[in-house]
């Protein structure tokens, strides 16, 4: 369990370029692509896209079809899902089980979902692979989201990581004692691993409370903001 | 599951958007005024929120065979309440986006609605009334939980039914129900006992703060 995207997003060749240009044409694109609802302009967006976060950002092609597979796969099934159970109108296709059929309706339905979320993917790919979530959280924090938002997203980022070391060293532990041997012992395991999480969360967020205090926190949290590296 | 990126029509879109914002605008506002009267609260409400994203990235095990993973909210609602679950979720559901490729950015409307707003109010409702009833907070947060997770995924069909009502809204509705509500019983009875685990240790180790945020039966406190 390892937040390869992360990494990503903080070693490729667009990380240091303008956070807002990225999120605003990320959001440009997004709403394009559902408001046209145009299948050629859906492949194009896929293909434009892809070559940006290939050929621009350069990032591995592994990294990014491993970002493409899961959501693709499960769009597959709810496409076929929604060509075979759905529709009215004419029938086009009996498969002659239990009577279902392809209609005219549910054909479209299916392609047209489809092809949608091939064209969103690589926009919301583009976003999550090339720009660390620091920078968006600190561009949202100059759109006028509020401060307590922005400041507990910002304190979550850091515990998340900071729990995932904690949790892979447990779960190792577990493991080794057959922790997962059977169904029930892993929900035993399990339960006993999110609890001691909670808990020893619940000591780091004390710890951390008190650090914040010892340095004149006052609810607000400056954070430094590096310039451009010029080379 | 959430619904994932563009999987829903634009008018849809902007309709859970609306919706979403009203209730996490309200939720937002109740943390500003938690924080202002215990400003130690702040780093609480930032791990636990955490701790809700780690939960749901933490595999369950499922009697199907396939993988599921627990949505965290119903244990989110018994402890802080409903709108601060919102705003919470919120925040999970951007990172879910943006670090695991899990749900999307134009879909996060209606994945609020369903995970940030109806699980946990549900839950929420739940508990409370078990525990008026005298009934152990065990027992209410098994029935949380379930309820919770379940609820999720009901509301989940009730918007993929209205984006594609085909050939009528009922008829969607009961075919998604099919697909993702009664595929989820198993793994919301899964949530329910793994939250009873959790909510076990919790009592024997930190009874002092359940007792604080108010999440205990008062005959247990």
């Amino acid at each position: 369990m390892k937040f390869d995207m992360d990494y990503i997003a903080h070693h490729n060749e667009l990380t240091e370029a303008n956070p807002y240009y990225k999120l605003f044409l990320t959001i440009f694109l997004l709403i394009l692509t559902l408001a046209l609802d145009n299948l050629y302009f859906d492949i194009f967006i896929f293909i434009a896209m892809s070559i940006v976060i290939l050929a621009i950002a350069k990032i591995n092609y592994r990294s990014y079809l491993k970002f493409l597979s899961i959501p693709m796969a499960f769009v597959v099934l709810t496409c076929l899902f929604l060509i075979f159970f759905f529709g009215k109108g004419e029938v086009i296709y009996e498969t002659g089980i239990f009577g279902i059929v392809v209609t005219t309706d549910s054909l479209h339905y299916g392609v047209y979902t489809f092809f949608r979320v091939v064209g969103c993917l690589p926009s919301l790919g583009f976003l999550a692979l090339t720009t660390p979530i620091a920078k968006i959280l600190h561009c949202l924090a100059t759109l006028k989201v509020p401060k307590i938002v922005i400041e507990i997203a910002l304190l979550m980022y850091n515990s998340i990581f900071i729990f995932l070391n904690e949790i892979d060293t447990m779960q190792k532990a577990q493991e080794t004692r057959l922790g997962y041997h059977s169904y029930w012992n892993s929900f035993k395991s399990l339960g006993a691993l999110a609890s001691t999480i909670f808990l020893r969360s619940l000591d780091k967020s004390e710890t951390l409370q008190h650090s914040l205090d010892s340095r004149g926190y006052t609810g607000e949290l400056p954070v430094y903001n590096p310039r451009k590296r010029e080379n | 599951m959430h619904i994932m990126e563009g999987y829903l029509p634009l008018q849809w879109c902007i309709i859970w958007f609306v919706i979403s914002l009203i209730v996490v605008a309200f939720g937002i506002y109740q943390i500003k005024k938690i924080v202002d009267e215990t400003p130690e609260s702040k780093a609480l409400l930032a791990v636990s929120g955490a701790f809700m994203f780690i939960l749901s990235s933490l595999k369950l095990p499922s009697v199907t065979g396939s993988c599921s993973h627990p949505c965290g909210n119903g244990l989110g609602a018994a402890l802080f309440g409903p709108a601060v679950t919102a705003v919470l979720a919120t925040i999970v559901l951007i990172f879910q986006a943006l670090l695991l490729a899990h749900g999307g950015l134009t879909t996060l409307g209606a994945n609020i609605f369903s995970m940030g707003i109806v699980g946990p109010v549900i839950a929420w409702i739940v508990y409370k009334g078990l525990i008026k009833a005298n009934i152990s907070s065990t027992i209410a947060v098994f029935f949380a939980a379930f309820l919770g997770d379940l609820l999720t995924y009901v509301a989940t069909s009730f918007q993929l039914a209205l984006a594609f009502p085909a050939p009528t809204f009922g008829a969607a509705l009961s075919n998604f129900l099919i697909i993702f509500a009664v595929t989820q019983i198993p793994l919301a009875i899964g949530e329910g006992i793994l939250t009873v685990i959790i909510w076990d240790r919790l009592k024997a180790y930190k009874p002092k703060l359940l007792d604080k945020l108010g999440a205990l039966a008062p005959n247990e406190a």
